[in-house]
């Protein structure tokens, strides 16, 4: 009994208040992170529904489906059956597609319609930790979407690696929605207006998923498109997504290669973030 | 002000260019790019599946049954997919954004408006962009050499019908939703829509019941009837996919406009 009680409020049921300031400080990306989470739970049909319908969808309709014409015609891609080759690709697009979403109307509304940042701000909660805690709860999101498309994916034997090194395409994935995710949050906490998001989703999201070797490699296009791949964060996540799947070999210093420009773009995406988040909320 | 067709009287005064005019207005206003560029979706689809899966999967099985270029093969499934997208995104959340949020449906049937002149005008908006988006795209398909045959003109009003389906019929749906939750499950409509109604590759692949399922859809049936205008081969089941947007056009358009009424004119 040598450990002290802390502090009660007057209600004796919660913490005091400089208690609570405390823990807001150490844990708020958590706290925030919670709020976050909490509240997709009103969307929390449609979402379940999505992370299990989408990967069945497209595995069925581009795996089994445009996989018997590709048969018909060159047989297989990169040495594999069409379903194992687009599948680890489907994984890493359809997570950024998603997150795409995920980034954009909700962060623009935390400052704008339902200005649901500030109040956190109001309390201890520092803006930098309402940023990181946002981005935390979409990527824990994408990590379960991800976790849902590994297991279809063995469902339909679309992971010949086994399950040990295939389940590498989870996290793989998430990152991969961290460097576009982080980014287009920092862009979305400077906007004031939505159109911008419809410009973005025609112009970046669309041509992204399009041209980034999902569907066939980037080989398989005329020379002058393939820069759409090399900036692309679907690309990379989808070139280290195909070795964890299949086996592909990518090679150690490309997969270095992929890994840092990842991390890069989701470390600098964040420190935008934190820095708008921060002169938004305090000014 | 009636119509001249009594039953029609209480439902519209006759009025649908009110609505027209103000949502060309409210066009004018905002932000342009964003509604002319729309037509670029289906090119980019076009561009990547055509150019790079063309690569993998060479000749396919056309209308005709002779072989076709795969670009060709996706291109009218494409022009009815993006008629179908632009149909329904006017007729959903902008149509649930009108009716939920902003309340505009229940002012304009505040004044002589009848439901039937808002429903019209709403869905001749659709159906303008709609027919932007058809040129623009049979514009490209002719710059890169895919049009063979001067039936592809009809791909204009064909893309039209679909739209007019997809928007009468959307519009319907979106008047019994009352969240922003529930919109999302009209995605999950169209999604596996577009991924099984023999756009990307022939339903044939299937078991027949699955078939069946499909052909129930209407997708199916506006990428059916591009395809068969986009080389001028037509059949029997040509009148079938005709008749199937026309019926869906005026199921839609009923319903939409007797939800309209229940909702406002009580």
């Amino acid at each position: 009994m040598s450990e002290v009680e802390p502090a009660l409020a007057p209600s004796g049921r919660a913490p005091d208040h400089a208690e609570m300031a405390v823990r807001a400080r150490r844990s708020g990306v958590w706290f925030y992170a919670e709020t976050v989470l909490r509240g997709m739970r009103a969307f929390a049909l449609p979402i379940a529904l999505y992370a299990v319908a989408q990967p069945l969808l497209y595995m069925i309709a581009l795996g089994v489906g445009l996989g018997a014409l590709v048969d018909r015609g060159v047989g297989s891609v990169a040495g594999v059956d069409y379903l194992v080759f687009v599948a680890p690709a489907l994984l890493v697009s359809t997570v950024v597609m998603s997150v795409s979403a995920e980034m954009t109307f909700p962060v623009m509304s935390g400052f704008k319609w339902n200005r649901l940042y500030y109040g956190p701000v109001a309390s201890p909660l520092e803006p930098s930790q309402v940023a990181l805690g946002h981005f935390t709860a979409v990527m824990l999101r994408f990590l379960a979407q991800g976790f849902v498309f590994w297991l279809v994916m063995l469902a339909f034997g679309a992971a010949p690696a086994g399950w040990a090194q295939s389940f590498l395409v989870v996290p793989i994935g998430m990152l991969a929605a961290a460097g576009f995710g982080a980014p287009l949050q920092a862009y979305a906490a400077t906007l004031d207006d939505g159109f911008q998001f419809s410009l973005i989703q025609r112009f970046v999201v669309m041509p992204m998923f399009l041209f980034s070797g999902t569907f066939f490699p980037l080989s398989a296009m005329p020379g002058y498109l393939h820069w759409i791949g090399w900036i692309s964060p679907v690309w990379h996540g989808t070139e280290l997504a195909r070795w964890a799947s299949y086996g592909a070999s990518v090679g150690l210093p490309m997969a270095a290669v992929h890994l840092l420009f990842l991390l890069t773009l989701a470390a600098l995406g964040l420190r935008w973030s934190v820095r708008t988040y921060t002169r938004r909320l305090r000014s | 002000m009636g119509t001249g067709i009594p039953l029609l009287a209480s439902l519209s005064s006759g009025n649908v260019r009110a609505v027209v005019e103000r949502n060309a207005r409210v066009i004018r206003n905002q932000n342009w790019i964003l509604l002319v560029s729309g037509f670029v979706e289906p090119v980019l689809y076009l561009l990547a599946m055509g150019l790079g899966m063309g690569a993998l999967v060479g000749a396919v099985e056309g209308p005709r049954g002779a072989p076709i270029e795969y670009a060709a093969y996706i291109a009218p499934a494409l022009l009815a997919t993006s008629a179908m997208n632009g149909a329904i995104y006017d007729s959903t959340w902008n149509v649930f954004f009108k009716l939920r949020l902003s309340k505009l449906y229940q002012a304009m049937l505040q004044t002589s408006l009848g439901p039937l002149d808002v429903a019209l005008g709403e869905i001749l908006m659709a159906l303008f962009r709609g027919l932007l988006y058809a040129l623009g795209f049979l514009g490209v398909l002719t710059v890169l050499g895919l049009v063979t045959s001067w039936w592809a003109v009809l791909m204009v009003p064909a893309a039209l019908l679909v739209a007019f389906g997809f928007a009468a019929f959307g519009m319907a749906v979106t008047s019994y939703l009352t969240t922003f939750q529930q919109m999302d499950l009209i995605n999950f409509a169209l999604l596996p829509m577009f991924l099984f109604s023999a756009t990307l590759y022939p339903i044939e692949i299937y078991p027949e019941w699955i078939q069946w399922l499909i052909m129930a859809m209407p997708l199916w049936h506006g990428v059916e009837l591009m395809r068969q205008l986009s080389v001028g081969h037509f059949d029997a089941s040509t009148w079938v996919h005709v008749l199937y947007f026309v019926g869906m056009t005026v199921l839609g358009l009923a319903l939409t406009t007797l939800r309209l009424r229940r909702l406002f004119l009580r």
